[in-house]
């Protein structure tokens, strides 16, 4: 006898369920950082890749480590260097002798590179030259690899994990826009404060820790993927999100004044596409079945500021992404006026 | 998908939805009330500012007008059910639950059916209250106020009526059938005139002053009637023999000079002087009046050599003037002699006081002795028996046949008539009549045409008046001074300004006070100096020399300041348009 489907609001209590074992169970190995684990979270439900950017010795790795160590997925790191080789990251096809024919016939074996693992940890990204950064990028887009003509299909769930170090640019090879555009967040880690260091400190100067437990199978993993998927978006929410995105192009009509100074491109679709589905995440997350205006809000940040690409005069003046962003989320109205001065009782 | 939780959410929601319809229907209806009754009170006020106090009330219908008009925007441009979910979701803080379960209807999506679920549950339990759209904001404070200033400004007293702004001087229509002193004017088309061309124009100047008249009778703006009599009588001046001007003036002066010869012929050196042909007339009726006969030949001399005295300076119109009054000073005289020389035939029958009258008569020549004796002489002839008369004849055949005919201006023949005339009964009559006609004044054409002229003039100053144009309103009624002294301008009793029989012999030390004129104080706050000349009065031009007409007697500036210079500018060079316009503007 086949086991009964679960039921909508299971599935939902499931996922939420999972989320927070998941979340517990990181934040056993980091300490503070809540929000990015958070959002990394996101990346890893919404099924998109994501750019985690801060300084060195903040715990970019660690967490990587923690969350692959977390789910029952391959994990593979690939430290990008300069003479690293697109073949270093695919893999490559290796001549095997096999010791028939007299020893003189062999054969080529795939040898596949760290790209088959399914959380994959790119560390500093940005220092590998351009030709070994497409080699990742057309994985992460594609989920699959093409090694000596042969296209060979990457495990799902596929998750990249790139990490950049924003402060050593000397020596390195900045990912293009179009690059960038392939990662569905980008994550800004902070430093952490004085109690999470304390904590930190007391962790790791001590007795080494104890590897964290698995929390999700592949499949629960996969799952929750897939009900991210299902969870419903109502019109005037994805307007807005339309709204937002649109507003982020300095010729846009909706296009705040800061934007149209401090901005050269703004988000494309795919950067609305992610933010509908990273706030989807979000929804998934908080046990919602729908999108609400404030998950839009929450992924706006990390979802279009390495969308944004600022202009001269914005980077002479010193605009962040991040100040973009927060002039969109405040020129751009949720509702209408006149439902907003009723909200308001004007 | 249209289970329970379907039916349950559109249920709810319709409902919240409905309240929340109406009470932002109700919200606008306020507003615009507020504003109709606001816009209502402006209204009103202004309709009080032009005291139409009357419709002051209806502006209040703009209140209602607005309220209407409120409602109906508000129902026209109500929420859309995705507004009202936004609002809803926003109250009750449920994240767009009820915005995603709107678009759920159909849908078999199982999270769809999830929200659907949870928004039919939310609304199942949402307060009313909570969601409810507020009504009243600040702006409905428009509605007591603008109702309490519609109910004030109505009930307000209006404002006073503002002055009604003074017409343009003059601009006032009068209406007048018979305006006098235009007749006067109307009279010249009976004048004789120097040429056939005057004749034209004093007939044309006739013609203006009956279209004039007409005009007047339809009724027209006063300015423009003192405008036309203004032209008038600039015209009725342009006619007049101007003896001082600088083309007649060297003719006028030896003209004068021929008079000074012969003491008797003084006073009619005086009236030409004056340039006064009526008196000039006068003076040579009653030289050629006169018995003296050396007297009628001087003045005969004196005219014939004056008018071609005249005619070689080229003072032509004094020239023919002067010789038309020589042609009448020989019928003149001649009527004088048979009127002397039947009264002297009858003297018998004639009284003392008739006698005095025949010595009169040929001493002075005045034609109101003439006129006495020629009465006296009517009567006689009537209470003449018939051998009376036979007895006159035979006396008047003597007295012809003794007299030198070359001695007197009446021909020997008529004077056989006369004595014929007295043979019968119907000859006294004839002669009754004849002597009636000889007896009356007989005045030369110029005389006549000045006198017309002069008489035209004053009926259009007097047509002025008539239209109310007084040049300079004084004190005082203009009588003659009692006590023989200067005048005082202003003093009620006295001698004012223009005053013409004044003839006191006192000092004239005595200043002119200030005049009242406020009308004057009207368009400028002028106080007039005293000594200084008074507005629009002449004291004459004169283009000799200063003190040249002083040695000079009758002479000189004066005698070219007519009468009808009193208007000043008959004269003037400024042009007649301009003069006109002028004096519109002025025209008090």
């Amino acid at each position: 006898m086949p086991e009964p489907t679960p039921t909508f609001e299971a599935r939902l209590a499931l996922a939420r369920d999972t989320s927070i074992r998941l979340r517990q169970a990181i934040g056993r190995v980091i300490v503070g950082q809540d929000a990015v684990v958070e959002q990394v979270m996101w990346g890893l439900i919404a099924g998109g890749h994501v750019l985690l950017e801060g300084n060195p010795g903040l715990g970019k790795t660690l967490l990587v480590r923690t969350l692959s160590s977390c789910l029952d997925l391959r994990f593979s790191r690939i430290q990008f260097t300069p003479d690293l080789m697109p073949s270093d990251v695919t893999g490559t096809n290796v001549l095997v002798m096999d010791g028939t024919g007299g020893g003189k016939s062999g054969r080529f074996e795939l040898h596949r590179g760290p790209i088959f693992g399914q959380v994959v940890l790119a560390d500093e990204i940005n220092r590998a030259t351009p030709k070994t950064q497409s080699a990742l990028l057309e994985a992460m887009q594609e989920h699959a690899v093409t090694i000596a003509g042969t296209r060979h299909a990457l495990d799902e769930p596929f998750f990249v994990l790139a990490t950049e170090n924003p402060i050593e640019m000397e020596g390195t090879y900045p990912l293009p826009e179009a690059q960038l555009d392939r990662f569905l967040l980008k994550i800004a880690v902070p430093a952490p404060n004085e109690d999470e260091l304390t904590e930190i400190l007391a962790r790791t100067t001590g007795k080494p820790a104890t590897e964290p437990e698995r929390v999700l199978t592949r499949e629960e993993v996969r799952e929750l993927q897939g009900l991210c998927r299902e969870v419903a978006v109502a019109e005037p929410v994805l307007r807005y999100a339309a709204r937002l995105v649109s507003a982020s192009a300095p010729d846009a009509g909706e296009a705040p004044p800061l934007v149209r100074r401090a901005v050269r491109y703004g988000a494309g679709v795919r950067g609305a596409q992610s933010l509908v589905l990273a706030a989807k995440a979000v929804a998934l997350l908080e046990g919602r079945a729908h999108v609400a205006f404030a998950d839009l809000q929450k992924t706006a940040a990390p979802v279009l500021r390495h969308r944004i690409l600022l202009s001269f005069e914005g980077e002479a003046d010193g605009v962040s992404p991040d100040q973009i962003v927060r002039e969109l989320l405040s020129a751009v109205a949720t509702r209408p006026e006149a439902v907003e001065r009723a909200v308001q009782g004007v | 998908m249209d289970g329970p939780a379907q039916s349950d959410f559109q249920r709810d929601f319709g409902r919240l939805a409905r309240r929340v319809h109406r009470r932002h229907a109700l919200r606008r209806a306020l507003t615009c009330a507020g504003l109709g009754l606001t816009l209502g009170a402006f209204g009103a006020l202004g309709l009080w500012a032009l005291r139409l106090g009357e419709l002051r009330p209806f502006a209040a219908g703009l209140g209602l007008v607005g309220a209407a008009v409120g409602a109906l925007v508000g129902v026209r441009r109500r929420w859309s059910d995705a507004d009202v979910a936004l609002y809803l979701d926003a109250r009750l803080g449920t994240a767009e639950t009820l915005t995603t379960a709107l678009g759920a209807r159909g849908s078999d999506e199982p999270a769809l059916a999830h929200v659907v679920e949870r928004a039919a549950s939310v609304l199942g339990g949402a307060d009313p209250a909570r969601v409810k759209p507020r009504v009243w904001a600040r702006r409905h404070a428009l509605l007591p106020l603008g109702a309490a200033a519609l109910v004030g400004i109505c009930l307000a007293p209006l404002p006073k009526a503002p002055a009604v702004p003074a017409a343009p001087p003059g601009a006032e229509r009068v209406r007048m059938n018979n305006l006098k002193g235009l007749e006067r004017i109307e009279a010249l088309d009976r004048l004789p005139g120097r040429s056939p061309e005057q004749d034209a124009r004093l007939k044309a100047l006739a013609e203006q002053a009956k279209k004039l008249r007409e005009n007047l009778a339809k009724g027209l703006e006063k300015r423009e009637a003192l405008s036309e009599i203004a032209k008038l009588r600039d015209g009725i001046a342009a006619e007049r023999l101007k003896l001082g001007d600088q083309q007649n003036r060297p003719g006028l002066d030896a003209a004068l000079r021929s008079f000074n010869k012969n003491p008797s012929l003084r006073d009619a050196q005086k009236a030409l002087g004056n340039g006064d042909l009526t008196a000039f007339d006068d003076e040579m009726q009653k030289l050629a009046n006169r018995a003296e006969t050396s007297d009628r030949e001087a003045a005969k001399e004196a005219l014939q050599e004056a008018a071609k005295e005249a005619r070689e300076k080229g003072a032509k119109g004094l020239a023919d003037a002067l010789d038309a009054e020589r042609r009448l000073f020989d019928k003149r005289e001649a009527h004088a002699e048979v009127l002397r020389e039947f009264a002297k035939g009858m003297k018998s029958k004639l009284s003392p006081e008739a006698q005095e009258d025949l010595k009169d008569f040929g001493r002075s020549g005045d034609p109101a002795a003439g006129q006495r004796l020629n009465d006296a002489l009517e009567r006689a002839l009537e209470g003449l028996t018939p051998e009376e008369q036979k007895r006159l004849q035979e006396r008047m055949q003597k007295q012809l046949e003794e007299a030198d005919g070359d001695a007197s201006p009446l021909s020997k023949k008529q004077l056989q008539d006369l004595a014929k005339k007295l043979g019968t009964e119907d000859g006294v009559k004839e002669l009754e009549n004849e002597l009636r006609e000889m007896a009356k004044p007989e005045q030369s054409d110029d005389s006549k045409r000045e006198q017309g002229l002069g008489d035209a003039d004053r009926g259009g100053s007097a047509a002025e008046r008539g239209l109310g144009a007084v040049p300079i309103p004084m004190d005082g009624d203009g009588a003659p001074s009692s006590d023989g002294k200067g005048g005082k301008g202003g003093d009620p009793g006295q001698g004012g300004p223009g005053s013409q029989h004044d003839t006191g012999t006192g000092d004239h030390a005595g200043s002119t006070p200030e005049v009242a004129g406020k009308e004057l104080r009207a368009k400028a706050d002028a106080h007039m100096q005293a000594g200084a000349p008074m507005h629009g009065a002449t004291l004459g031009r004169a283009p000799a020399r200063a003190g040249e007409t002083a040695n000079q007697l009758g002479t000189g500036s004066l005698g070219s300041a007519q009468q009808t210079e009193v208007g000043a500018v008959d004269h003037s060079d400024i042009p007649e348009e301009y003069r006109e316009q002028v004096g519109r503007y002025f025209e008090p």
